[in-house]
């Protein structure tokens, strides 16, 4: 099964880099996430990997098979790949039938129409969509057309399915109920999904890995959970999670090998370290999930309501601390009045403190 | 053995080449420069060679030598006026003459774009259909018509009367039937269906939004007008008036119908009259004209290309509210209706009158025949075969030669435009693409009577290069913008995906292009075939100086005829070009959808 390794891979178009000395390795059935703002570089790596785009350096290997390498003048041509492909605006065939552009693609490979007939009938099976066979893609919706090309995708049982941002034109419903078909289907075709999105909640809901780019350069390769418990950086700090995390401006002192003192909104606490901190700078960042920030009536710290935003099921609450306004997440739907005074605790041992300056990640600890 | 490439650079160039858009582009950068640039050099040279015969006699120099004598006479030789009679007079007629008429069609144009897109004008359908017309018919058309309509004994080398003074008794001027005035108003109302094509397509794609924005704003209608759409298709105003002006400039048929019985000379027609006798003069005033041509259109890609973003196709152009003309529609309706009428219709009338009176001017049923379009051995059809046309094997052999030679332009110009526009688009924004599109749009700088001195110049170089062969090439070369305009729309309207699904699942390169991109775009690439044909069809002078004998093409044979004096013969062979263009442009606008205000003509 495959394997998927990218070394030192560059991608420049004239002057800029769209992508900046990358390295991955995409394991075998894993589903990745390539995430990031749009021209981050994500869509031109996935377009490298299935051979459609030329990288300027590098070298890609897939199975253990070398398809890309500036060094050795290697470039196996996509169909060669053994690669699926599906794309953002679907790119069906208008002048074809739902049928015929799931069976084009087989013709093509020379299998006999019988064996068409029955793949084409267990992928329509398998879509829900077997009614619409003779339909043209214009006379189909959104939902439908997407099927049809995840059918037409699927058609030759590719070892490895690209998908660039397969999701991004369908209304909001549809997304969530297609992300819980992609995920069914990563299982039962046991292959490898490669996925590129800028919606860091579908990657959080849908991979087992997730690769977050900025600007050409790889921020963080890491699971989900990790990805959102300890960013590696500032900008992955941000990028994750939503709403996001507050980001509290400090000085820091350290105290021990484990503990330093960080004062930040006029207050002062200790810093416990889940490991030791080595050099601490003085100007840090503390970094705080809405969630991590609760509000009870015998927390130590006072802060005023800002503004209130129940959505049902959780609250967020914009409250003012120090000279900052602070994000706070409480469960269940509370309307607290505007400028009420609440009291703050910061709970659990996933406070998160940066280095202002390089933005790196110093260490996780608790308050 | 050595070889001169690293693997490293061995295996770039194979995937270079791998890309069937790379081996496109580098193939027609080579066969361009070698199809426009190689005959311009040639051309330059030419002016300044001495040719056997008069001109050698002339200078008292051999055949074969180069001298400035030719450059000399036509711009500074002032024995009996010489130059300016050659050069000076005809070139101020040729500007005074394309200003005025890319004036009119832009007014005129402009004016019934805006009428159409934007007002609530009557019989939109018609005047629209209609409209587009004298673009399609040839541009001689007019000119014929005004000639054999308004002429009298009185001016030009008059012999016979033409209808409004036959039949009305009314003797027009000189200066209403021949020369400047008659020329600059044919070429205006000619290329008004051009401006009418691209300003109307500008407004029509045009954001209603922008104008209902000001409109929100309390803004008065003339003032959203003057301050709101003009600017938006300022850019496009100038681009018509520069390629009218372009166009009008190089016209030939025009000027020889309407301005030689007058002695009224333009460049084209003058160029015309020397190329025999003087080749060394005749050359140098085509190179004139493309210069005149290039720097003409390098200053409208300049203008196009940095306003471009101003024409910007949102597709959402919603409803919007038409100005309600009042009372003024149904006078303003009515009159272009009989400008239509008399512009479009009544030439086809009187052709096909003047075809069948057998004593000029006389214009009752008594002096009628249909000797001249089906009469056989009459002694008075005096046009060599003592036939009518319809029966004449020489008329109905230059037809068949006029299709076969449309046919095979349309066929290397169409599939060369499909081809080109998919490597242009493919390779978009590198600098080989960039190349390749301003070569394949060289030959429309190129005046058209210019382009085929050019090629008379290669033909007598390159053996083999002669009759079908050089009219099919300078065709296919000289219609190739046309087509390559319509493959770049075309490709450029089709997301990159598209191909990729299908190269993602191996599909070879020439099945992706017949299978899926080819039928997808259909239309489109097929008005890239349909222009070179229509064009081709009714094509005079880019083909008059190749064409073996004048009764090798339709066109050529008219103009023959029609300066021997056999009116009923001339007058036949128009309308069959004209049916012949109108039904061709017909059966493939019904059968494909492809028309021709879909691509940009010239």
């Amino acid at each position: 099964m495959p394997e998927i390794i990218l070394k030192n891979v560059t991608k420049r178009f004239g002057k800029s880099v769209a992508v900046d000395n990358l390295n991955l390795t995409i394991p075998t059935r894993s589903f990745i996430t390539l995430l990031g703002p749009s021209g981050c570089g994500k869509t031109t790596t996935l377009r490298m990997i299935a051979g459609l785009e030329t990288p300027t350096e590098g070298e890609i290997i897939i199975d253990g098979k070398t398809v890309f390498s500036s060094e050795k003048g290697v470039n196996v041509p996509p169909n060669k790949r053994d690669v699926g492909f599906l794309f953002q605006n679907y790119a069906l065939w208008p002048h074809m039938t739902v049928y015929q552009n799931i069976a084009f693609g087989l013709e093509n490979l020379k299998w006999d129409k019988k064996r068409i007939r029955q793949r084409i009938d267990e992928l329509l099976a398998m879509l829900k969509i077997e009614e619409y066979e003779k339909r043209y893609p214009s006379e189909l919706s959104g939902g439908q057309q997407q099927r049809v090309a995840i059918a037409r995708t699927l058609a030759p049982n590719p070892k490895v399915l690209f998908m660039d941002e397969p999701l991004s034109n369908l209304d909001a419903k549809l997304r969530t109920e297609m992300r819980t078909e992609l995920k069914r289907l990563h299982i039962d075709t046991d292959s490898t999904f490669v996925y590129v999105t800028h919606d860091q909640l579908e990657a959080m809901t849908l991979s087992t890995k997730v690769c977050l780019m900025e600007k050409g350069l790889l921020q963080q390769y890491a699971s989900p959970l990790e990805m959102y418990l300890r960013p590696a950086n500032l900008f992955v700090a941000d990028f994750m999670g939503s709403p996001t995390m507050n980001f509290l401006k400090a000085t820091a002192k350290k105290t021990g090998d484990c503990t330093c003192e960080v004062s930040f909104c006029g207050l002062t606490r200790t810093f416990t370290g889940s490991k030791p901190l080595g050099d601490v700078p003085e100007q840090v960042t503390l970094g705080v999930r809405p969630e991590f920030m609760t509000i009870r009536p015998d927390g130590p710290v006072k802060a005023s309501v800002y503004s209130t935003l129940p959505a049902g099921m959780e609250t967020t609450v914009k409250l003012r601390l120090g000279g900052e306004i602070v994000t706070s997440v409480i469960f269940g739907s509370v309307d607290y009045p505007i400028d009420s005074e609440v009291s703050l605790d910061f709970c659990g041992s996933d406070m998160l403190l940066y280095s202002t300056e390089s933005g790196a990640l110093i260490a996780d600890g608790s308050l | 053995m050595l070889n001169p490439f690293s693997a490293k650079q061995r295996a770039r160039l194979r995937a270079f080449f791998g890309k069937p858009a790379n081996v496109i582009l580098i193939v027609f950068c080579v066969v361009l420069t070698v199809l426009t640039l190689y005959p311009l050099i040639l051309l330059f040279m030419e002016t300044i060679t001495i040719h056997a015969g008069k001109e050698a006699r002339g200078a008292k120099l051999a055949a074969g030598d180069f001298s400035l004598y030719s450059l000399a006479k036509v711009f500074a030789e002032p024995k009996n006026a010489y130059s300016k009679l050659t050069f000076y007079e005809p070139l101020l007629n040729t500007l005074a003459v394309a200003l005025t008429a890319s004036l009119i069609a832009i007014v005129f144009g402009g004016m019934v774009a805006w009428l159409i897109t934007r007002t609530n004008l009557k019989y939109k359908k018609f005047i629209s259909t209609v409209f587009v017309f004298p673009y399609i018919m040839p541009a001689w058309t007019l000119a014929t018509f005004w000639q054999t309509f308004f002429k009298n004994v009185n001016v030009g080398a008059g012999t016979s009367n033409g209808i409004m003074a036959a039949v009305f008794g009314i003797y027009m001027p000189e200066w209403f039937v021949y020369g400047y005035f008659p020329i600059s108003l044919v070429l205006g109302l000619h290329y008004a269906p051009f401006a009418y094509i691209l300003i109307g397509g500008i407004l029509r794609n045009m954001d209603a939004n922008l104008e209902e924005a000001a409109t929100i704003l309390k803004t008065p209608r003339w003032r959203v007008m003057l301050r709101i759409t003009l600017p938006i298709v300022k850019p496009a105003l100038l681009s018509t008036l520069l390629l009218v002006f372009a166009s009008s400039m190089s016209a030939y048929s025009v000027p020889i119908f309407l301005g030689s019985p007058v002695r009224y000379y333009v460049l084209s027609t003058k160029m015309m009259s020397l190329i025999n006798n003087y080749p060394g003069q005749g050359y140098i005033i085509a190179a004139v004209m493309i210069v005149f041509g290039v720097t003409i259109l390098a200053i409208n890609q300049r203008i196009t290309g940095s306003r471009k973003s101003y024409t910007t196709v949102t597709g959402k152009s919603s409803q919007i509210s038409l100005v309600n003309l009042r009372w003024l529609n149904r006078p303003l309706a009515v009159g272009l209706t009989i400008v239509m009428v008399m512009v479009a219709v009544v030439p086809l009338i009187t052709f096909a009158l003047e075809s069948v009176i057998i004593k000029a001017g006389d214009y009752s049923l008594s002096n009628m025949t249909l000797d001249f379009w089906i009469g056989r051995n009459l002694d008075y059809l005096d046009q060599g075969d003592s036939t009518g046309i319809l029966l004449s094997a020489k008329v109905l052999k230059a037809l068949g030669f006029s299709l076969a030679l449309a046919v095979t332009c349309a066929l290397v110009a169409g599939t060369c435009g499909v081809l080109a526009g998919y490597g242009i688009v493919k390779r978009r924004g590198s600098r080989l693409s960039t190349l390749v599109s301003n070569l394949s749009f060289f030959p429309y700088l190129m005046p058209s009577l210019a382009f085929g001195a050019i090629y008379l110049a290669m033909s007598m170089r390159v053996p083999g290069l002669q009759g079908f062969a050089v009219l099919a090439l300078i065709g296919s070369v000289k219609y190739l913008p046309f087509a390559s305009r319509s493959g770049v729309n075309a490709m450029l309207q089709l997301s990159g995906e598209i191909e990729e699904a299908a190269l993602i699942v191996g599909v070879p390169w020439y099945k992706r292009m017949l299978r899926i991109i080819f039928p997808i775009q259909k239309s489109s690439f097929l008005s890239g075939y349909l222009l070179p044909m229509v064009s081709c069809m009714r094509e005079l002078s880019l083909f008059v100086l190749l064409v073996p004998t004048s009764n090798t093409l339709l066109t050529t044979m008219l103009m023959q005829y029609s300066e021997k004096g056999w009116a009923q013969f001339g007058n036949a062979i128009n309308l069959l070009i004209i049916v012949v263009v109108l039904l061709v442009n017909f059966i493939v606008n019904k059968v494909t959808g492809a028309s021709i205000d879909k691509g940009v003509g010239g």
